[in-house]
Parts: structure tokens; C-alpha cells; sequence
């Protein structure tokens, strides 16, 4: 009954977007003929693209005042202050605008929940089930979700998406903004897995009307212990899975070991191959996990850190960095100081922690990524600090730093051309490029924006 | 605790209890007596006789009829007073369990509970106390024996708890033990589950409209009474009724409010509505002397102070620094009323343990309130705010003869409570406490041939128990471990409250008993809980200062 | 104690900015804030201007103003002064928030239930905040009374009274009242209404109700009955609607269904004050405007339930355009830091005025809340509600330094840095006594460690919203 209810209110809510779309196709159709229909429904054009006489804050190096970008083939060609512009490029006047390179928000859910409430439908953050290591976001991701236009269309270019859920979530995926496929989309397609450390917790389960109650704090310690033992041991049983993988491969006279696609979605993770992202916030359950990757070796990064701060050493010394998700949370206790979480960030930076700032959000107000970043500048971190957190710091943390997160020869054209600092909430975003493709700074919002806003 | 309490109270003065206890008039001579009206006298005799004090002075001649103790290192202290108890209620459902409020739990409770009142179960102001007081003295015998010979007991469950009465804690029917009824209505800032008001939002503007309604009720009736024509009859409407004498300051209206801002709310409830307001529990009132002194509103002042009883946990988080001022601040409240001029009595609070009840007195002293600002807290003041100062609360010629006769300093560290006398009677200390187990006592007798057979005939509930306590708009699962030696219950229970010991466990052929104490909002709660087994099922009533919650559950296998 | 408290007296007596005046206890004393950029939310930016502050009303403005010698002194030079921030739609120090037992609950009052202790709203002043709109939650179609406060946090509660402001109401349709409804506990029949339908109808019924409740008076005072009727909690309030007495603010997203209520209205003969959330009020603005009627909407929110699906930022801008009074609210005890970045995203979308998008967090507010004589902008003659920033309150990088309310300083910045020391040696002197140390064992819960605070986002308007 009631989830009929929700499919009649969705069927009606997209006969409005249709509705909304057949207005904005009239207002938009002579914005670039390359859509591909879908909802986005544009792809942006490709070409040669200059942007002349722009002050370009290129985050890895010195700011050039008053230079060029050329953008071709999807990369940038050229910058500098003076810089040969190939004949067929389109030029772009940035006189008065700022060019910088596309924001990078490592840690959200975009793409896997269009509506986060009441509508299940809509939602596919968390897989059932404790352990989930080969559930993939790149095969849930959205391409079409309205959170995508939206998001870019406020100079955020690059998204890593994750799984929540369980002990291991499943694998998160580095994405750039735009593209009608996953593929087209896809940076790093497995870029991480997602395990939330053990932490205590005295929640009961659901049920009842106010659900369970919550078990005893001895208990809820154990159960900690345990599962951290539980995890223990899925990353033993993967080493004694892949060695017998290994073997057979060698020798196929050995016993055939059934193949477990759960431990062998591990396999590059406990080899340190690719990273492990640990959801972790407290002093506690951060020094957890710098100690189980101490044992583990495995290459690790804490998501979450409220108080990341308050275990540098360890941090440091295991080379684990910190996506830190708290700007827009209040301080848990009522004890902290009110700037608590406004804070950590500058004390990662002066303990000398990589850090990045991420926005934690499962995709809506993913859009406010340089707010975030630019409160964290308002107690403590220096401006080039704060861009640096949500452009060059988490291409590093995300392993792209050599295609993203500052402007530079050869680096993806992933920019935005804005008309000031691009961190300030009254900035505005004048032109947009990933992969170099130009795209049109539409998304649901001016649609409908368009559709409403002369009426009488 | 309670009996090694007492014990040394058996050898010290076993000879005079000895003595027979039927006579009509006693003396105590060469005592110090603390008359708290007038001037203490170091070495002096009181009289009893007939239930009231005959005489009391420095040059007494005891009469020729009396029966005479020497009270030579004794102190004769007025009977004290706890001025909020539950003592003598029957096991009540909570008030969800007598309305449409009540879950299927809660109305499966009692068939007795069935009201034709016009309100939710939990807003029945004209409930009583005395319709639920059991008689008889020998349930009051662990308060008694602790010194405690005047109480005021009221149930505690509901948004109106109901009315209350003074109580000696001596007397086979309820009529001979009430000193006076009702003497206040009862209030809690509580929500009944699943109905109106199941918020403090509601809660509020119930109190307001029913107290509005008996306005409205009393102008009727007068308008009736003046000329019936042109109105219908007034309906017959007692919850409105009880409430007209709370309205006219016939009756205090007696507000549990320990926070700041709780005090604060039924201080401007009762502004509104021109209430005798008193304030029961008042942990935080050092914080609103001010009002409280203006609006002449008295503190029945918890001596259940807030104290840490869980174990530093390096997994946890410290403490809020606020729980940590309050159980620094509240130990002062005493002084800090004093000194403001609030009048002011203790009460338990809740304490299982009485010997508690001293101890903190004696810390109230220690944190700047004077020895007979104490003393008179527990005797003369309280019996003022009782509105009974003319019968109780001193030493005087004419008053009920209720005093309590201590070795020692009755706010130090070694005393004994060596004789109780409620209305002039004489209480011997029986060798055997009926309620109180777990002390040595009892569990010295576990071993006798007569302690086995006696054991043979007492319900069999060991086990765990899966419950759930019924607690309005927050049901609680717990669970109940229990470890039954003969008549000795031991064990544990646990909720997302904590785990807790029992405490004081005990079995009959009826069900059993024991106390326990939960932390909660940084203080701590003294429960008493009593229940049946029948097959693998367990039930009973939790009695907490917040009210008595139904519990049920069945036995794991 | 809250540690704020302990704060505050000491702001009280000892504090300053400069190192050297001393604060006023409570508003006798002069206040001057020297050579600061005003935004006054009313008459534009005053460059290098100095106010000066007599009994925590706002005398002067101008420059090079002279104040006593026992003056408090602000240096505002690089510094910026706005009026301190409006939150139109919070459930602040609220010890409840819903009655959800009934679909009507105008009986209920939140002045009953505010907690004056609540920790939230210092963050709040830290972030500029002054004055709140505090309301019911949404799970009644017609619910309880509203409380204008101050955020006079270590005062008395009866002090955070917002003297004056007139009586409110809180409706609330769509969403959350139906779904309610829709989950009743073990044991219950579902409380009507379920649907949008049942909303209005139950809004319907209650008018009527009133209207004859209010009719029986009118008899009883003509002398046409004897028997003077008996006061209704619950329909008093909505006899005062009827006599345009009392606000009503009330929560929606379907653009229908708000206009439903207004066409409701209409029929009874009220005004809506204020529609809440709002977040479709641009496809209806028109319809709004010819009314009257404000609304009180989050910036750029969206998509976090099905009737949030259509919001768009530029719905601000859009009701501004068809000349509706528009407010930013927070709903949210995290949001409410961070008012200021709210109304700076409104220029961005749509093109609003920097002095318009100002309003709406200072004097659109204040008016929608009948509090606009005394607060709400920088001029003369109100009361110093104000807010020192170290940069443009738009900027991302601007921080409140001061925020005070009637010429009272409630935060400092400074001094709570200062501050944080001394809460540390309090602590460390409280776990050394004996009540605070643990007996070694025991049999309560220790504290789990947290990691998230309720965040309230029109999901707290409902009743699991946690203690909000």
C-alpha cells in the first residue's frame, strides 16, 4: 500500500520533470547539439578551448595572474602567462575570472541514493549482509541521477562514491561528473574498499516501536573485539584462498579450490594494492585502526576523522591519510569547544597529516564541498590550505594526482572558470570542463528554475 | 546493611526490650533530650503516656506507674520524618495500566485498577493513598527501626500521583496510622504512552485544562446551587473536585522537580493557577532560592545524592563536567536553602539504604548546614510543611509521643538507633527482620534443619528471565538473571540502564523481592522490585521514585 | 552549571576585547563599537562607522561618536557589524517537541518546555545567532504554540522571552503528519489523517470547531446563555487566528497542498503568516504574494524526501521577485551556525541584492515574526542585537567575533578561547573529588562514545528526530 503510494508519487513527480524538460529543451536548444537524450542531457561539446587573460590558480604551483589555459584532446595543452593559442581553438575571454582546477569531493554516496528518505526505491547505499567486499559502486552508480548536474555545476568536477553498511561495504569508485555510462564516467572504477572498523556501539537493532533497546557497554566492548577479530580473520582466509589460487594456477594437479568471488574481491586489498578506506571517527577507533594497519600492512585511509588530529604519530608513520567528513557536524559532546570540528582540520595540517575535506554527503549537498573547506579556512587553515583540500590533497589520497587536482600541462582538463575565489558561496561559476569537454551549467534546478520563474 | 544496623541496637539495650512492652507509660530518664522546639537538655526526663509526651524537662520525676530506662548516653530525638515514601502502597499498576492508555501489557494488569473516572489513567488526581495503603505496622519495620516514625507515602506512577497522606509508621488499621489525609496532591512532569499527553508538551496543557475545568466546575456548582434554571446539572466529576481544593490552597500541591528548569516549571504552573505549590525531589533548588523564597514555596529536599557507581572505563568517554558539578553542588543544596531562607525537609528520595539518609544529612553538615538545621529537617520542619507541627515534630508536652532514642550523634558516623516510639508505643526490636535479608542474620539461619524445611515451602524462581518493563512511551527489555539459595535471591538484572546487583534478594511462598539501584541522568535510583513466577512466566511491579512500572516476562530455557 | 555559564559571568565581569574596559552587567552601561563596516539590513553598508549603544538600545550611528569614559569599546576597524541573525524555524532547548497524540494539539505550548541549558544555543551565538522562532514539530497538521526567544544563554528561561512578539501557531501538512499516521504503535489504529486529503479536512474540521466555540462566547457575553462555556484549550488559539491575534506558521513542500491552505484561509477569513520550508513556494509565488503571506525556506535543501524532490535554490529569489517577504531558516541546531553562508548562496542563485539576501536572515525574519520594531537591522532606536564578523558575513572565511543581545555580550570569542584552559583545570579539580571518582566497580553504563549529534533537518520536526 504504501510503497504504492511512492510509485504513484514518483510517476508523477518525473511526468513534472518531463514537463519540466520540455520547456527547458526550448529554452535550451541552441545550447551545443551533442546530447545524448538522457536525463542530463547533455554531454557538452569537445573541442580546443582557450581561456585568455584569466588569473589561473593552478593549486601546484605559483598562481599566474594573468594566463592562458589551452585545452585540447582533453587535456590541457598549455598554461602559462604567455602561451601559443592553436589556431582552431574557441577562445574564452577570462578577464575578471579564475580559472581552477575541478573540485574533488573523496568521500559521498552520489549516484546511489536519488531520494534518501522515504523513498527506498531510490536507494541503493548499503548491500544486506555483513560482508560485502565485491559489491561494486561503480555498478550502482547513476549516471543519470540528478545529483550529478547539480553537483558539477558548482565546480565540483571528481566524486569518489562508496558503499556504507555492514563491517565491509564493498568497493567505492572514483568518478568524474559527467558521461552517459559508468564507463565514461569512470576514473579509478575500484578504487577502494570500504570497511567500517569495529567501534562500539551499544545500538540494539531495530524493532519495537522505538527499536531495540541498547546492550550493556561490557558488551557492546566485546562486541567490538570480536568483530575486529572477525575482520582478523576474513583477511586470513583471503591469504589462504589466493595462495591456493595461486598454487593451483601453477599446478593444475592440486585440488580445483571453488572459486569465492567475496575473498577474491580482497585479494589486491590485503596485498596493499589498492586501498582500504576505514570509516573511523574517534581517538579510540583511529588508533584501532592505525595498529590494524600495523599488522595488516595494508594501505590504509581514515574517512570520517573527527579526532584524526589526536593520532598524527601513528597516522604519519603508517603513511594513512585523512578524508575528514565533519565540517557540517556538530561536536558530539557538549563539552567540546564549539569550533571542535571546525578545527581538526588545520590541526591535521599542522601535525603534518594529508588530509583532504569531504563533504560526507550521500549526494544532494554535495555542492557544498568548498563551503566545507572554506569554514575549515575560517578557524585555523590558511585559503591555498583549503583548496588544496578538496583539489590537489584528495587527488592524492585518491591516487590521481597525475592526471587531477591542480592545473598543468598534461593533467585532464577538469576545470572551472569562475568570476572569484571559487571556496566563497556568492562566487559564480562561468564555465565548466571535464575530460575538456565543455558542459552547459544546467541541471534540474535551473530547468525548473526556467520553467517557473516568469510565471504570473 | 539495615541489620547490621540494628543489631548492635539488640545488645546494647536487648534487656530493656526485654521489659514488657504493654505498659502505658514510659520514662526515660537521664537522657539528652533534643526537644528541637526549645533548648536541648543535656541530662533530663521525658514522659509517655497514652500515645502522647505527659512531660518533659531537667527535674523530672518519673511516675510511679512508668516503666523507666535509663538513658544515660542516649539521645531522645523527635520521631524523624521522611517526607515522600511510597511505604505502604500496594504494588500499583502504572497508571497506564488503569486507562485507554495503557498497552496490552498494561491492561492485562488488574482487574482492580478499573476506574469510572473521566481521565486517562495517570491524570486521576482524587486517587488516594489511603485507598491504596495496606495496614498494619509490621511491613514498616526496616524504616521504623532506622529511626523513621512519620512518613508521607503517595504512589508515584501517573502525571497526577494522587493524594497523599501523613503516616505513622505504627498501627494495625489504616485509620489508626493516618496523622492526616489527604495532605497533598501529587504531581510528576510524566507522559502517559500511547495517549494525550504522551509529551511534557502535553503534559503541561493537560494539567492547565483540567485545573481550568475545575474552575469552571466550582462557578457551575455555585450556579446550580443559586438557581437551577436555564443550565443542566452540573456533572459529579471527583478528579475536578479534588482539584477545587488545590485551586482554593486547600490542599499544597506537591510538584517533583529535581533539575533547575523543572523547578522553574512548576514554580510558574503554580504562579498561574495561585497553587501552594511545595517542590519535591529539588536537587538543583540552591539554583532558584530566589522564587522559591518569593512564592514561599518549601523543599522536600531528596537526600538520594547523585554518586558515581560505575567503573572508569578507558573505552568510554569522561564524564560531561555538568554530572561532575552536580554531584559536587548537591551535597551543598541544604546549606545553600538554609541560608536563603527556603524552608525545607528531607526525604529519601528513593534511598533503599536509610543508613544513607543520615550519612547525607550529615554531609549537608559537613558542606555548611548547621547540626540543628539538620536535625530540625528531619523532625519540626518537616512536620510544619505537613501542616502538623501541632502534634508532631518536637519534644513538647501534648505531642504524639513519637521519638526516636539514638546512642551517639544521630549525623555521625557511629550511631545506634536504640529505641523508636510511634504514638507512644514501644517498639521491640524483633529477632528476625521480616523484609530485610541478606544481612548476617539470615544468612546464618540458612543452615538450620528448620531454615531447610522452611525453604521446602517457597517458590522456586532461579533462572533468567527475557522481561520487558513498561516504562510510558519507553518500553524496556531486560533481562533477569537469578540465583536462589533457600530463601536468599542473588543475581543480576540488566537493561540498557546498566546491569545491577540484586540487592536485599529474597523469596517466599508468594513470589519474591529485592532492591537494586540503577544509574540514570547521573544520579542514582533506588528500585524495589517485587514479583511472581507462575510455570516460565515472571511478572511483578518495579517500584522507582519515578513510579511503580509493570514488568513481565518468561523465563529463557 | 553548563561551563558556558561559568563563562558568561566571567564575560560579565572581567572580559574585554581590547584587554582593558570591562562589560557591561546587563545593559546599564555604554557600548561603542568604533570604525566598523555596518551592514544595516535596512539603509545599506555604512563604511567607517561608529555605533554607540546607551541601555542596550542602539543611539547612535555616525562617526567619530563619543561615549562616557566607563564606555565598553569594540575596535571595528577591518571589522564587519550586521544585525544579529533571525532563525525563523528552530526546535532549540526544547525538551519536546511533538505531541503527536492528537492531529490538533494547539493546546500545547512550547514555553512550557524550553531548557535554557541547552548547549546548542551557544553554538548558535557563536555563529550569530540571536533571536529564534522556537515551534512545535510537524506531526500534527494543526500543532502547538510557537516561542519567540533570545539567546540569552546563562540568563533565567523567562528572559529568553522575546517581549512583545506576538502569539504563533505551527501547522504542518504533507509528509510527516500523514506518515504519523501512518505508523501507529502495536496496538493502535492509525490516527487519522493518512493522506494529504485527511490534512486538510482535519484543518477544516478544527476551524469549524473554533468557529462555534467561538460563537458560544459571543452568545454567553450577548446574555444569551446563562452558563458562562467552558475555556478550550485547544480551540482558543484558533479562535485567536480567526481574529487575526495569532501566526500561523505553517510547514509544507507541495506547492497544491500550501495553496489549499491558503485557500482554506481565505474561506475562514485568516492570513497564513508564514509558509515553512516552502521549497515549491516558487511554482505558486503569485498566489503567495497577492496574500500577504511569507515564507521561510531553506536555502538550497533538497532531495531528502519526495517533496523536497523539486526544491531549487532559486526559490528564494523567485518569491523575492514576486514581492514575498523571504526568510532563511536553519531547523537545525548544525545549520543554524551557518545562516550567514545560507543567505550568501541566495545572490548566487537568482541575483538577489546583497542587502535583500541580508534581510533574509535579519529583518525578513523579524517582521514575519512581529519583532521588527525592536530588532532585525542596524538603526537607531532598536535594541543592539548585533554581530561582529572579522570579514564580510558572506565570506566562507568570516567568523562572529562578538554577538551580543541588547548591548550584552553572550559570545566572545576570544574569551572562549581564553576560556577553555580554565574549563579544563574546573575538571581535572571536580574528577579529584570523591563523589566523582569511581568505586573501582559498579554497575552502570559508562558513556558510549558518540560519533554523530542529532542533526535536524525538518526530519527532527518529526518526533524520532532524537531529543529535538
Amino acid at each position: 500500500m504504501k510503497i504504492t503510494n511512492y510509485e504513484l508519487r514518483i510517476a508523477k513527480s518525473v511526468s513534472r520533470i518531463g514537463a519540466a524538460l520540455l520547456v527547458c529543451g526550448l529554452a535550451f536548444l541552441n545550447v551545443w547539439a551533442q546530447n545524448d537524450g538522457s536525463q542530463q542531457n547533455q554531454t557538452g561539446k569537445a573541442g580546443t578551448f582557450a581561456i585568455t587573460n584569466a588569473r589561473i590558480v593552478t593549486v601546484s604551483g605559483a598562481t599566474i595572474e594573468n594566463g592562458t589555459v589551452v585545452i585540447q584532446n582533453g587535456k590541457i595543452a598549455a598554461v602559462g602567462a604567455s602561451v601559443t593559442i592553436p589556431a582552431n581553438a574557441e577562445r574564452i575571454d577570462g578577464k575578471g575570472l579564475s580559472v581552477f582546477p575541478g573540485m574533488i569531493d573523496a568521500s559521498t554516496n552520489l549516484g546511489l541514493a536519488e531520494i534518501s528518505g522515504g523513498v527506498p526505491a531510490s536507494v541503493d547505499v548499503a548491500e544486506t549482509g555483513s560482508m560485502n567486499a565485491n559489491a561494486k559502486a561503480y555498478t550502482a552508480v547513476n549516471p543519470h541521477s540528478s545529483h550529478v548536474n547539480v553537483t558539477r555545476v558548482n565546480g565540483i568536477t571528481t566524486v569518489l562514491s562508496m558503499p556504507v553498511g555492514g563491517l565491509i561495504s564493498g568497493q567505492a569508485t572514483v568518478i568524474n561528473l559527467n558521461g552517459s555510462t559508468q564507463s565514461e564516467m569512470g576514473v579509478v572504477p575500484n578504487f577502494g574498499l570500504v570497511i567500517n572498523f569495529p567501534r562500539i556501539s551499544t545500538f540494539g537493532g531495530f524493532g519495537g516501536g522505538f527499536g531495540a533497546p541498547p546492550v550493556e557497554f561490557g558488551e557492546a566492548v566485546k562486541r567490538r573485539d570480536t568483530q575486529i577479530e572477525e575482520l582478523k580473520k576474513i583477511f586470513k582466509d583471503t591469504e589462504n584462498y589466493a595462495r591456493a589460487k595461486e598454487a593451483y594456477a601453477k599446478d593444475k594437479t592440486l585440488p580445483y579450490p571453488a572459486t569465492n568471488l567475496r575473498l577474491e574481491a580482497m585479494i589486491p586489498y590485503i596485498r596493499g594494492e589498492r586501498p582500504i578506506l576505514f570509516t573511523a571517527e574517534r581517538e579510540r577507533d583511529i588508533r584501532g585502526v592505525v595498529k590494524f594497519v600495523e599488522e595488516t600492512r595494508v594501505k590504509g585511509v581514515i574517512v570520517g576523522g573527527q579526532e584524526a588530529w589526536k593520532v598524527a604519530d601513528g597516522l604519519k608513520k603508517n603513511n594513512i591519510p585523512v578524508i575528514y567528513t565533519n565540517i557540517y557536524n556538530l561536536p558530539v559532546r557538549d563539552d567540546d569547544a564549539y569550533d571542535f570540528l571546525f578545527e581538526a582540520p588545520s590541526k591535521l595540517q599542522q601535525a603534518g597529516v594529508r588530509f583532504a575535506i569531504s563533504t560526507g554527503n550521500d549526494g544532494a549537498e554535495v555542492r557544498d564541498l568548498p563551503y566545507h573547506a572554506g569554514l575549515a579556512g575560517a578557524y585555523g587553515l590558511s585559503k591555498e590550505e583549503a583548496l588544496k583540500s578538496v583539489t590537489l590533497y584528495p587527488a592524492q589520497i585518491l591516487g590521481i594526482a597525475n592526471q587531477f587536482g591542480s592545473i598543468e600541462t598534461g593533467k585532464t582538463a577538469n576545470i572551472v572558470v569562475a568570476d572569484g575565489d571559487i571556496l566563497e558561496p556568492r562566487t559564480n561559476i562561468k564555465y565548466l570542463f571535464i575530460n575538456g569537454r565543455m558542459l552547459p551549467l544546467t541541471s534540474r534546478h535551473t530547468e525548473l528554475y526556467e520553467s517557473f520563474k516568469d510565471r504570473k | 546493611m539495615k541489620i547490621r544496623f540494628i543489631l548492635p541496637a539488640l545488645l546494647a539495650v536487648g534487656s530493656l526490650f526485654s521489659l514488657s512492652a504493654s505498659a502505658q507509660s514510659y520514662s526515660i530518664t537521664n537522657a539528652r533530650i533534643v526537644t528541637v522546639s526549645g533548648a536541648t537538655i543535656e541530662n533530663g526526663t521525658v514522659v509517655v503516656r497514652d500515645g502522647l509526651i505527659e512531660s518533659v524537662g531537667a527535674n523530672l520525676k518519673p511516675p510511679a506507674d512508668a516503666q523507666v530506662f535509663n538513658g544515660s548516653g542516649l539521645t531522645v530525638y523527635p520521631g524523624f520524618f521522611d517526607t515522600l515514601t511510597s511505604l505502604g502502597m500496594q504494588a500499583q499498576a502504572a497508571a497506564t495500566g488503569r486507562g485507554q492508555g495503557g498497552g496490552p501489557a498494561a491492561q492485562a494488569q488488574t482487574p482492580q485498577n478499573v476506574s469510572n473516572s473521566n481521565y486517562a489513567g495517570g491524570l486521576r488526581p482524587e486517587e488516594s493513598a489511603i485507598d491504596e495503603l495496606k495496614a498494619g505496622e509490621a511491613q514498616f519495620e526496616t524504616n521504623r527501626n532506622a529511626g523513621f516514625t512519620t512518613v508521607v507515602t503517595v504512589g508515584r506512577s501517573g502525571i497526577f500521583n494522587g493524594q497523599s497522606a501523613v503516616i505513622n509508621l505504627a498501627g494495625d488499621s489504616v485509620s489508626s496510622m493516618v496523622v492526616k489525609t489527604p495532605f497533598a496532591e501529587h504531581v510528576s512532569f510524566t507522559t502517559i504512552r500511547g495517549t494525550y499527553p504522551s509529551s511534557l508538551l502535553g503534559t503541561f496543557s493537560a494539567l492547565r485544562q483540567m485545573l481550568l475545568d475545575a474552575q469552571r466546575h466550582q462557578e457551575l456548582q455555585k450556579l446550580y446551587a443559586a438557581n437551577p434554571v436555564g443550565m443542566k446539572r452540573p456533572e459529579d466529576d471527583k478528579s475536578l473536585e479534588t482539584l477545587i481544593s488545590v485551586l482554593n490552597g486547600q490542599m499544597p500541591i506537591v510538584f517533583n522537580a529535581n533539575r533547575e528548569i523543572e523547578i522553574i516549571r512548576a514554580l510558574d504552573l503554580a504562579k498561574e493557577f495561585n497553587l501552594k505549590a511545595i517542590i519535591a525531589g529539588g536537587q538543583e533548588s540552591w539554583k532558584v532560592t530566589e522564587r522559591l523564597k518569593t512564592q514561599k514555596v518549601p523543599v522536600l529536599l531528596s537526600l538520594n545524592f547523585p554518586k558515581r557507581t560505575a567503573a572508569a572505563s578507558a573505552e568510554a568517554d569522561p564524564e560531561s563536567i555538568d554530572v561532575l558539578r552536580l554531584r559536587a553542588e548537591t551535597p551543598k543544596t541544604a546549606a545553600k536553602l538554609a541560608q536563603a531562607g527556603v524552608k525545607f525537609a528531607f526525604q529519601s528520595g528513593g534511598l533503599t539504604t536509610l543508613n544513607d539518609f543520615y550519612a547525607n544529612a550529615g554531609k549537608s553538615v559537613e558542606n555548611g548546614l548547621s547540626k540543628d538545621a539538620a536535625v530540625r529537617a528531619m523532625t519540626l520542619s518537616a512536620a510544619e510543611i505537613l501542616g502538623v507541627e501541632n502534634r508532631l515534630g518536637s519534644i513538647e508536652k501534648g505531642k504524639i509521643a513519637n521519638l526516636t532514642v539514638v546512642r551517639g550523634d544521630i549525623l555521625g558516623k557511629d550511631k545506634t538507633v536504640t529505641h523508636v516510639f510511634v504514638d507512644g508505643k514501644l517498639f521491640e526490636q524483633k529477632e528476625k527482620p521480616a523484609t530485610p535479608a541478606g544481612g548476617r542474620g539470615a544468612a546464618g539461619r540458612g543452615t538450620t534443619p528448620d531454615a531447610a524445611t522452611a525453604v521446602s515451602a517457597i517458590a522456586a524462581v532461579g533462572g533468567n528471565y527475557s522481561v520487558t518493563i513498561d516504562i510510558p512511551g519507553q518500553p524496556l527489555s531486560g533481562t533477569f538473571a537469578f540465583t536462589q539459595q533457600g530463601a536468599i535471591l542473588s543475581g543480576t538484572i540488566q537493561t540498557q540502564l546498566g546491569t545491577s546487583p540484586i540487592k536485599d534478594g529474597k523469596v517466599t511462598a508468594e513470589g519474591f523481592t529485592f532492591s537494586s539501584s540503577v544509574e540514570f541522568g547521573g544520579s542514582t535510583i533506588e528500585i524495589i522490585v517485587k514479583g511472581t513466577v507462575s510455570g516460565n512466566q515472571i511478572s511483578g511491579t518495579i517500584d522507582s521514585p519515578q513510579g511503580a512500572i509493570p514488568f513481565s516476562g518468561t523465563k529463557n530455557p | 552549571m553548563k561551563k558556558i555559564t561559568t563563562l558568561f559571568l566571567t564575560i560579565l565581569f572581567i572580559a574585554t576585547v581590547s584587554g582593558s574596559s570591562v562589560y557591561a552587567q546587563a545593559q546599564k552601561n555604554e557600548v561603542l563599537i568604533r570604525n566598523a563596516t555596518i551592514l544595516t539590513a535596512s539603509r545599506g553598508t555604512l563604511q567607517n562607522t561608529d555605533i554607540l549603544i546607551q541601555n542596550g538600545k542602539i543611539t547612535k550611528i555616525g562617526t567619530n561618536l563619543k561615549a562616557s569614559a566607563n564606555a565598553i569599546v569594540f575596535d571595528g576597524t577591518g571589522k564587519f557589524v550586521t544585525p544579529g541573525i533571525i532563525d525563523a524555524h528552530s526546535h532549540t532547548m526544547l525538551d519536546a517537541i511533538n505531541e503527536i497524540s492528537s492531529s490538533v494539539t494547539s493546546m500545547t505550548n512550547v514555553r512550557d518546555v524550553l531548557n535554557p541549558t541547552d548547549i546548542s544555543i551557544y553554538r548558535a551565538l557563536a555563529g550569530g545567532v540571536t533571536t529564534a522562532n522556537l515551534l512545535h514539530g510537524s506531526a500534527n497538521p494543526i500543532g502547538g504554540q510557537n516561542t519567540v526567544v533570545r539567546y540569552k544563554f546563562g540568563r533565567p528561561v523567562e528572559e529568553f522571552v522575546f517581549p512583545g512578539a506576538p502569539p504563533g501557531i505551527k501547522f504542518a501538512l504533507g509528509e510527516n503528519p500523514k506518515r504519523i499516521g501512518s505508523n501507529p504503535q502495536p496496538g493502535q489504529t492509525p490516527r487519522y489523517p493518512i493522506t494529504r486529503m485527511g490534512t486538510m479536512e482535519v484543518i477544516r474540521d478544527a476551524f469549524i470547531r473554533a468557529r462555534d466555540y467561538k460563537q458560544s462566547w459571543d452568545d454567553f457575553r450577548a446574555k444569551k446563555t446563562r452558563v458562562q462555556p467552558r475555556r478550550n484549550l485547544e480551540l482558543e488559539p484558533l479562535v485567536e487566528i480567526l481574529e487575526g491575534k495569532r501566526l500561523v506558521h505553517a510547514h509544507g513542500y507541495r506547492s497544491d497542498e500550501h495553496l489549499n491552505l491558503l485557500l482554506i484561509a481565505d474561506e475562514f477569513g485568516f492570513k497564513i503568516q508564514t509558509l515553512q520550508h516552502a521549497l515549491e513556494a516558487y511554482k505558486i509565488a503569485p498566489e503567495i504574494a497577492k496574500r500577504g503571506t511569507a515564507a521561510s525556506v531553506f536555502a538550497d535543501s533538497w532531495s531528502y524526501k519526495l517533496e523536497a524532490y523539486d526544491s531549487i535554490p532559486y526559490n528564494a529569489a523567485i518569491l523575492w521577485k514576486n514581492g514575498v517577504n523571504v526568510s532563511i531558516n536553519s531547523d537545525s541546531d548544525e545549520r543554524a551556525r551557518r545562516l550567514n553562508l545560507d543567505a550568501a548562496k541566495i545572490m548566487k542563485y537568482g541575483g538577489v541584492p546583497e542587502e535583500e539576501a541580508l534581510k533574509m536572515i535579519t529583518l525578513n525574519p523579524a517582521k514575519q515574526l512581529g519583532i521588527d520594531k525592536q530588532t532585525g537591522s542596524v538603526d537607531i532606536g532598536k535594541d543592539a542585537d548585533l554581530v561582529i564578523w572579522t570579514a564580510h558575513p558572506f565570506s566562507v572565511y568570516s567568523r562572529p567575533e562578538i554577538t551580543m543581545i541588547e548591548g550584552t555580550v553572550y559570545f566572545d570569542r576570544g574569551r572562549d578561547v581564553l576560556q577553555r584552559a580554565e574549563i579544563a583545570k574546573e575538571r581535572e579539580a571536580l574528577e579529584k573529588l570523591d563523589v566523582n571518582k569511581a568505586p573501582g566497580s559498579g554497575a552502570t553504563q559508562p558513556r558510549v562514545p558518540s560519533e554523530r549529534r542529532i542533526e535536524e533537518r525538518d526530519e527532527a520536526d518529526l518526533v524520532n528526530g532524537g531529543n529535538h
